[in-house]
Order: structure tokens, then sequence, then C-alpha cells
């Protein structure tokens, strides 16, 4: 049986359990995930009933999703700093409106699964709009395990 | 690729909304400046290479790894 995909109106804390969802909302990308040009607008659904696991799925090209989680469950010091020019493009005004999310790659079982701590996802839940976003910082790396976290 | 030379202070204008401009040279770094809209993603190369191969790499998993994923978060939310 396929997981049953929740759409989530994106909200405002760790995990991405939505509340009342009349519609489901379309994530604007404001720049193409690097490796897939052209494909900017997303639903984030939800796939497991502790809105741990999300995904993000193209709306644009059915076949296409990405697996995504919310760090701080599995990262609880990962603090990525976000640049002026990202706060401009996603219309951040408040710190609450932005819901952090990183791609993971499930890999052949959970111990192999990763998380991309290089470029997360930040979407601005107020404006949904999103970027991916390349942080500077050589330290972090672009296939964290989950399994350690 | 289109090769130039140019002075430090010196810019290239590429498209309508690209323009780079060298900034500093000192050694064998040069210190590059580029001006571009929003939409334009500029980033060092290599690590937009990575980050490609790294999206195309968790991009669309099967349904069996999704679901195993979802058991496992689920036992570990859970314990």
């Amino acid at each position: 049986m396929i997981a049953q995909e929740t759409p989530v109106r994106p909200g405002l804390r760790n995990d991405v359990r939505g509340s009342e969802m009349t519609e489901i909302p379309v994530i604007e990308l404001v720049q193409d995930m690097p490796g897939f040009p052209g494909l900017n607008r997303f639903a984030l659904v939800q796939l497991d009933e502790h809105g741990l696991l999300c995904a993000l799925r193209s709306l644009d090209d059915p076949q296409l999703r990405f697996l995504v989680v919310p760090p701080a469950a599995f990262f609880p010091g990962y603090e990525p700093v976000v640049d002026d020019d990202t706060v401009e493009a996603l219309g951040i005004e408040r710190v609450e409106d932005v819901l952090l999310l990183v791609v993971v790659n499930a890999g052949t079982s959970v111990q192999t699964a990763t998380a991309n701590l290089v470029a997360p996802v930040l979407v601005n839940t107020a404006t949904r709009r999103a970027q991916q976003v390349i942080l500077d910082d050589p330290s972090l790396s672009v296939a964290v395990p989950l399994a350690a976290a | 690729m289109l090769v130039l030379s140019r002075r430090v202070g010196e810019s290239i204008a590429i498209g309508d909304d690209v323009v780079v401009t060298v900034l500093e040279v000192r050694g064998d770094v040069v210190r590059v400046g580029i001006a571009a809209p929003r939409s334009v993603a500029v980033h060092r190369a290599e690590l937009l290479a990575e980050l490609e191969s790294s999206n195309k790499e968790a991009a669309s998993p099967s349904d069996d790894a999704v679901r195993s994923l979802a058991e496992a978060l689920s036992t570990r939310e859970e314990s």
C-alpha cells in the first residue's frame, strides 16, 4: 500500500503537521532546484503520521518528488544562516514564517538514508515562496546519515 | 567558451542582466563580483555540480524506500 499523502498547509513548527486544509497550497521555487530546471511549482505533502517525513511533489512533473524532513528532529545543532538576498527573494518578514527543510536521499535502507545539510530548502509559509539555498560552509555535507542523528 | 582578458575593475556583461567584475587579483586568486537578478543562481561551479548530482540521486525515491523510511521514523518517534 502506498503511504497516504496528506497535503500540508506549511506550519510554523518543527514538524509539518498542517491545520485546516481547504486547497493544496502551491509552493513556488524562486530558483530552480539544481539539476531540475524549469520546475518551479511544488506541493508539500506529509508522508507519515508524525509530520517528520514529507515530500515536495512537483506539480509540473508528476514523477518528480523530493523527500524532505524538518532537520530539528535529527540535527538539533543545525542552524543555517540565511543571507539577505534569500530573505529578500522569499519576502521573509518574520523568522516564524520560515519553514526549514532538508532533502533526504532515502538510500537503500534507513541505515543508508542521508540528509543534505549544505543546501536546505527554505519555505516562507507566508508568501509560499521557497528556495534551495546553498550554504557557504565547508563544514557542512551534502550527505549526512540520518541514522546517526 | 568565449575568452576575454580583463584588468582589475573591468567588467563583462552576460545577457541582459548579468555583470561580472574583476575586483582584485592577488597571486593566483582572482576575486570576482557578480551582479545578477535573484532568479539567476550564481555558485562556485564545483559546488553546483555536487548539488545537482545530490538532488538527482535523492529525487523520486521508490515507494518501497519511502515506506520503509516512514516506518523507521515512526518507530524512532515512538521510542
